[in-house]
């Protein structure tokens, strides 16, 4: 059927045995790190600890940069930040000295809680405008470092706090930073492979299905914006002491871009990628002293080159696994029953009313009084002309639109207008007209994220990999790999999502919609770009999932399709209901016939 | 390690290796160069006084190597461009003194990078020279490696306020400076000590040097009652919207204050040529001329020896050049009297140093204090007065 | 001292609304924010200084041809930064592409320019104090600007296209419209805005490298306040800005005027994210 391999045995050692190509280089590249003092001098050694101190920040910022796509080029503040809360609290100026190892973890505090607060414009806004608040707050910090001479000794300075012994030899520290660059990796791999790290990527490629799944925005981002935050300003207590001294004139705009661009050329979405980018951007200008004045011009064409040429950066180079071929001549064939081992059987259950639904843009009502109710066990058919108010209908139910006349109850409660991300909870589930998948997370992955309500543990559970995340990852993958197998795509399930035609990914969306566990499944135009066979395993595969208690409203053009497997069906026009019935009573209506069926 | 008084008093390179032959050392330490690390921000802000000081450390250089260097032993400069960046000074600092192997450094200039450097060259007790005016990267217990060629900032300070209170007679002034580290901290210090001599500061403030325009600050001044603007800033733009303004004002205060104010770009940003009269910058006796147009006899010399070695004069200043050759003839001289490159050897005859004439001026140190500049060595001079790098004295010096 | 206050704070104002306006000429054809609005502006100074007091040109000639040196590197910025980039809009490439074109030309600037403010020739010698021609340059220029862009959006062809493809690209498009030919010109626009703003600004601020991050700032905040692609929003924001600015210079001082300034942007940016004269969001779904 298929070239590809199929799916590995989810069992303990074939776990390790997949998880150990990701690590290795990890790995390979800490031996090199641990081996550097016994092969060069004091000089490589202070590369290798900036190289060290610089990843620890960025680790944090690749979260923010990397997973959740917002463009923080100011993040130097906060390594400023941390640099003078360090000092400012070993020094004792302010407050009676603090030992060097509480005093980081109170700068990693302080972090965290400017992280946030530099983080905020991103939950209201994106791109240029959260870059320039960024830029602002970098300016601000190094004002106030200039002017609150009392504390941070303004121009002048103030000196870098001291480690004890063994750290305050140049090897000690080295072997200090290492050890925080290895657990900060550690850290936000953790936090990348989670559910949470998965979901920063949903919300920053597929917002609104990642809404759909109940993915919160806010909450997700305040939790890098600390993570971020608080990595940043250790880095920076770290970055006073190689400095021995620190002054306003240290934390340059240049270093800002050296983390972003540190980035950027790591590739989105990866650890290893942004690691790389991190040693190669520290190294490249000691080896290339004569481009000095040249460094930050140099990494500008960096820049432009990666965006232009491979948008994807190193990690894209090392990702061998997504340039082998896929077969041409793969379909899709869902295996419905296997339904009945995933899915729960729901007997019974509530109704989902719609009663008087009014909904305009601007002039145009694009619903006018809409009455709908959604049974359990039930294929509710929703057709009309383009226009009609279908999809926007499943938009108002999703919470995408909040309505401006009339309610929506699900049993006896009333559903909440106007919040995508409460409908996950409530069980009600649903597909996009174009697919809103990942492109650059794997099938599997797309599918999880469909799950991520589901999980259990904590932000703070899943950074440190504790037991109960490891319990959400393995139920999660088994049963996204479960899911894949009932549509049909279980061979695909570690390719990349942008490979794949457009008919598969209408199914990963069913598949990541039944990750919930629905008991309300909204299809828009799953048939839309499928053959003829494919509409029919489609068919099929509904039918098994109504079968097994869940109501569907299915939102589509094919006719055949709507009247072969529909309980009932509702004709839209002009945003109002032109009839409802059984499909029997449909096909007959006479001005259904005449307006949209054309005969 | 005994040193002659004939030694210290003959300047020139052949006398050093005149000397050499009564201290042995071993073979290979005879041909192995003297390296002399510098740090110098080349590019980028403030940039220019390196550029000048770069030139006197590659002619004094040239010099000695070309007459046979230090007993046979050639002189060899590794030159790292900080541009300015404290993290990239720490960089090439720890990479002079682990990778290079340098014996002496010299540098840095900009006082964010000498506050970072001075710890690690210190940590690998690197006999190192330098001409920031940072006040407290100067202490002899803390680093017994360091020493200043220049004056400090404290000096400058007591320059600029001598010169007011003494001189022009003012008693309220008025301390402005930019928003930089330095400005911060220099009106901070200078206010201070205006206060401890009596007079009266009735104007202070700390303006972003990209500031537009100049005349709020200026009219408070002249609101408060100021009758000497003292100035504290290494950004000329400022300083010229400083002087345009006071003669849109009609104002005619004197500005006494940083030397950056004599420098050549202003004659470019100011309106016109007469808004920089009345403008005294802080100089040095070594590089001012008198009424009658004559420097001291020996910096006469120096420009005429420099002069014919085509080095170019009059874009920068006789001071930062002459810097340069003093630091490097101190390195030279160091190596020649105590017998080798050994860093113990080198930092204790600067010690022994009771008086150096240098070009840029005489010099002074002692095992307790570094400081080597002698403050009676600094003057004010006419701004705008700039021929070949030296300046006439400012009215008020007999 | 009000007088003072308002004069030096019309003419910041001025500048920063015409790199505003900048912004929102490469917006307004492409979707997409540029970081090179503020480098257009700094170019604007050191060209003017270069070819006027530096290659001794007469003053109308150095004027034309900074403006075409502006307007070349407008295009450049098209097709180098934005036209690769648009057909992934979502993606918000343009960020990082411009961001690294505008970090290439504020270098090559210090490096080639020098890292010192250079002075800039006086072009009327008019006026005295708060009278003098650097205050009112700018408002001059701003104002004459705006006039041009008015009379080019309403009574012009290509004004007219301009119009339609802010509007609507796609339906622009379907209309024939030469819509590449469009946004290159607008960019070439943008560039002679931006030359503008830096020349009649740039006795004001000098022929300065550093301008370009300071412009880029300053002159996206009366976008941010006026709203996305406003021209009226931009210079009323940007005037407010001035004026807010300078007085802030006034009352409190150098250090902490930045610090209100910068404060005022966020406030703003997370109470009316949209800007004070902004529309509303576009659909998502």
């Amino acid at each position: 059927m298929t070239a590809l391999t199929t799916t590995p045995a989810q069992d303990e050692t074939s776990g390790w045995r997949t998880a150990l190509p990701h690590v290795v280089p990890f790995l390979g590249i800490l031996v090199l790190a641990l081996l550097l003092p016994f092969v060069s001098n004091d000089y490589w050694v202070l590369i290798g600890t900036r190289a060290a101190i610089y990843w620890v920040l960025i680790s944090g910022l690749n979260l923010v940069v990397g997973f959740a796509g917002h463009l923080a080029i100011g993040y130097v503040a906060l390594l400023t930040l941390g640099a003078y809360t360090t000092s400012v609290l070993v020094a004792g100026n302010v407050i009676p000295a603090v030992p060097v190892f509480a005093a980081l973890p109170i700068a990693g505090l302080v972090g965290a809680v400017f992280g946030v607060i530099v983080g905020l414009p991103a939950l209201r806004l994106r791109t240029f405008y959260f870059a320039m608040s960024t830029l602002g707050f970098a300016t601000i910090v190094t004002q106030i470092a200039l002017a609150w001479q009392s504390v941070t000794g303004g121009g002048i300075g103030i000196t870098g706090p001291e480690f004890p012994a063994p750290f305050n030899t140049a090897w000690g520290f080295y072997g200090l930073c290492i050890a925080f660059a290895a657990v900060t990796t550690w850290m936000s791999a953790n936090v990348a492979r989670s559910r949470f790290g998965r979901a920063l990527i949903a919300v920053r490629d597929a917002e609104v299905a990642a809404e759909a799944t109940g993915i919160s925005k806010p909450k997700m981002l305040i939790a890098i914006f600390l993570f971020a935050g608080a990595l940043a300003a250790i880095a920076g207590g770290l970055f006073a002491t190689l400095q021995t001294y620190i002054t306003p004139d240290a934390f340059t705009f240049d270093l800002s871009v050296l983390f972003f661009i540190a980035i950027l050329i790591g590739g989105r979405g990866s650890i290893l990628g942004p690691l790389l980018g991190t040693i190669i951007l520290t190294i490249l200008p000691e080896i290339a002293a004569p481009l000095a004045a040249w460094s930050t011009f140099l990494y500008a064409v960096l820049l432009l080159v990666i965006v232009l040429v491979m948008p994807g950066g190193i990690a894209a180079l090392l990702d061998f696994r997504n340039r082998r071929p896929l077969a041409s001549n793969r379909s899709i064939v869902p295996r419905p029953a296997a339904l009945a081992e995933i899915v729960r059987q729901r007997k019974g259950g509530k109704l989902l009313k719609l009663r008087g639904i009014e909904l305009a843009f601007g002039n145009v009502k694009a619903i006018d009084g809409l009455d709908l109710d959604v049974t359990p066990a039930q294929i509710h058919g929703l057709i009309g002309p383009n226009g009609s108010g279908k999809t926007t209908t499943l938009n108002v139910i999703s919470g995408y639109y909040a309505a401006k006349a009339g309610n929506m109850t699900l049993g006896d409660e009333a559903l909440p207008p106007g919040q995508p991300t409460l409908r996950a909870p409530c069980g009600i589930a649903r597909t996009f007209q174009t697919p809103r998948v990942i492109g650059e997370a794997s099938v599997l992955q797309n599918v999880m994220i469909g799950g991520s309500i589901e999980g259990r543990a904590t932000f703070v559970e899943a950074m440190l990999a504790l037991p109960r995340n490891g319990e959400d990852e393995r139920k999660l993958a088994a049963k996204a790999r479960a899911l894949l197998g009932v549509v049909g795509l279980e061979t695909l399930a570690d390719v990349r999502a942008d490979r794949l035609q457009h008919s598969e990914l209408r199914f990963i969306e069913i598949a990541r919609a039944l990750m919930l566990d629905p008991d309300f499944l909204l299809l828009d135009e799953p048939a839309a770009g499928l053959s003829n066979d494919e509409i029919e395993r489609l068919a099929a595969l509904i039918k098994a999932i109504c079968a097994r208690g869940t109501g569907v409203l299915l939102v589509e053009h094919h006719a055949d399709l709507i009247f072969d497997i529909c309980h009932q069906v509702t004709v839209l026009n002009l945003g109002r209901t032109l009839a409802a019935g059984t499909p029997a009573e449909i096909r007959v209506h006479k001005e259904v016939v005449s307006a949209y069926l054309g005969g | 390690m005994a040193i002659s008084r004939r030694d210290v008093l003959l300047g020139s390179a052949g006398a050093i290796s005149a000397a050499s032959f009564s201290f042995p050392a071993p073979a290979i330490a005879q041909s192995e160069p003297i390296k002399v690390g510098c740090l110098a921000a080349m590019t980028g802000p403030s940039s220019a006084p390196t550029i000048g000081f770069n030139r006197g450390v590659n002619f004094a250089v040239d010099a000695i190597n070309n007459a046979g260097g230090v007993k046979g032993r050639k002189l060899e400069l590794f030159m790292r461009d900080t541009q300015g960046d404290p993290t990239k000074a720490v960089n090439a600092t720890q990479e002079l003194i682990s990778q290079a192997k340098v014996h002496a450094m010299w540098g840095p200039l900009n006082s964010g990078e000498a506050l970072a450097t001075t710890p690690i060259m210190g940590r690998a007790k690197m006999p190192n020279l330098h001409p920031c005016v940072v006040e407290s990267l100067i202490d002899p217990v803390k680093f017994p490696n360091a020493f200043r060629i220049a004056p400090s900032n404290n000096q400058w300070d007591d320059a600029v306020r001598n010169y007011c209170l003494k001189i022009l007679k003012v008693k309220k002034v008025a301390v402005i400076g930019d928003t930089t580290g330095y400005g911060v901290t220099a009106v901070g210090a200078s206010v201070a000590a205006f206060k401890k001599d009596g007079a009266e500061v009735v104007y202070q403030a700390n303006v972003d040097s990209t500031q537009p325009d100049m005349t709020p600050d200026m009219l408070r001044a002249k609101n408060a009652g100021a009758e000497a603007i003292v100035v504290w800033s290494v950004s000329t733009g400022m300083e010229a919207r400083m002087f345009n303004v006071r003669a849109t004002m009609g104002w005619d205060v004197p500005f006494v204050g940083h030397p950056s104010m004599a420098s050549g770009e202003l004659a470019g940003l100011v309106a016109k040529p007469e808004n920089w009269k009345k403008v005294y910058a802080i100089g040095y006796k070594s590089c001012s001329y008198d009424g009658a147009g004559k420097l001291p006899p020996k910096s006469e010399d120096l420009v005429a020896r420099l002069t014919k070695a085509n080095i170019v004069l009059s874009d920068t200043l006789l001071w930062w050049v002459a810097g340069g050759m003093d630091c490097i003839e101190l390195i030279a001289k160091a190596v020649g009297e105590s017998g080798g490159t050994d860093s113990a050897g080198i930092i204790a005859y600067w010690n022994t140093l009771t008086t150096y004439p240098g070009y840029f001026g005489n010099y002074r140190f002692s095992p307790t204090e570094h400081n080597g500049y002698l403050t009676d060595e600094i003057v004010m001079s006419e701004a705008s007065t700039a021929k070949n790098g030296t300046f006439a004295l400012a009215p008020g010096y007999t | 001292m009000l007088a003072s206050i308002l004069a030096s704070g019309l003419a910041a104002g001025a500048i920063y609304a015409l790199v505003g306006v900048t912004y929102n000429t490469m917006f307004s054809t492409s979707r997409v924010m540029s970081f090179t609005a503020g480098q257009l502006a700094m170019l604007g100074g050191v060209f003017g200084s270069m070819f006027t007091l530096k290659l001794g040109l007469p003053i109308i000639v150095g004027f034309v041809l900074t403006l075409v040196c502006c307007a070349i590197i407008g295009i450049i910025t098209e097709f180098v930064a934005v036209r690769p980039v648009l057909k992934s809009l979502d993606q918000h490439l343009y960020v990082l592409s411009t961001l690294a074109v505008a970090l290439m030309i504020q270098q090559v600037a210090a490096i080639k320019w020098g890292t010192e403010p250079q002075p800039f020739p006086r072009l009327v010698g008019f006026g005295e104090a708060i009278l003098d021609e650097k205050f009112w340059l700018p408002v001059a220029a701003c104002a004459v600007t705006i006039l041009c862009l008015e009379y080019l959006y309403r009574r012009t062809l290509v004004g007219r296209a301009f119009l339609a493809i802010a509007e609507d690209n796609f339906a622009a498009r379907a209309l024939g419209l030469p819509e590449r030919n469009l946004r290159v010109a607008s960019y070439a626009l943008a560039g002679v805005i931006g030359g503008v703003a830096g020349y009649s600004g740039g006795q004001l601020l000098l022929a300065f490298f550093a301008n370009g991050g300071l412009l880029n700032f300053y002159g996206f905040v009366p976008v941010a306040l006026g709203g996305l692609g406003n021209n009226r929003g931009a210079i009323v924001g940007g005037l407010a800005l001035g004026l807010f600015q300078q007085a802030a210079n006034f009352l409190v001082g150098g250090i902490f005027s930045s610090v209100a300034v910068f404060t005022l942007f966020i406030v703003v940016l997370l109470a009316a994210p949209q800007g004070l004269f902004g529309a509303a969001t576009a659909r998502r779904v």
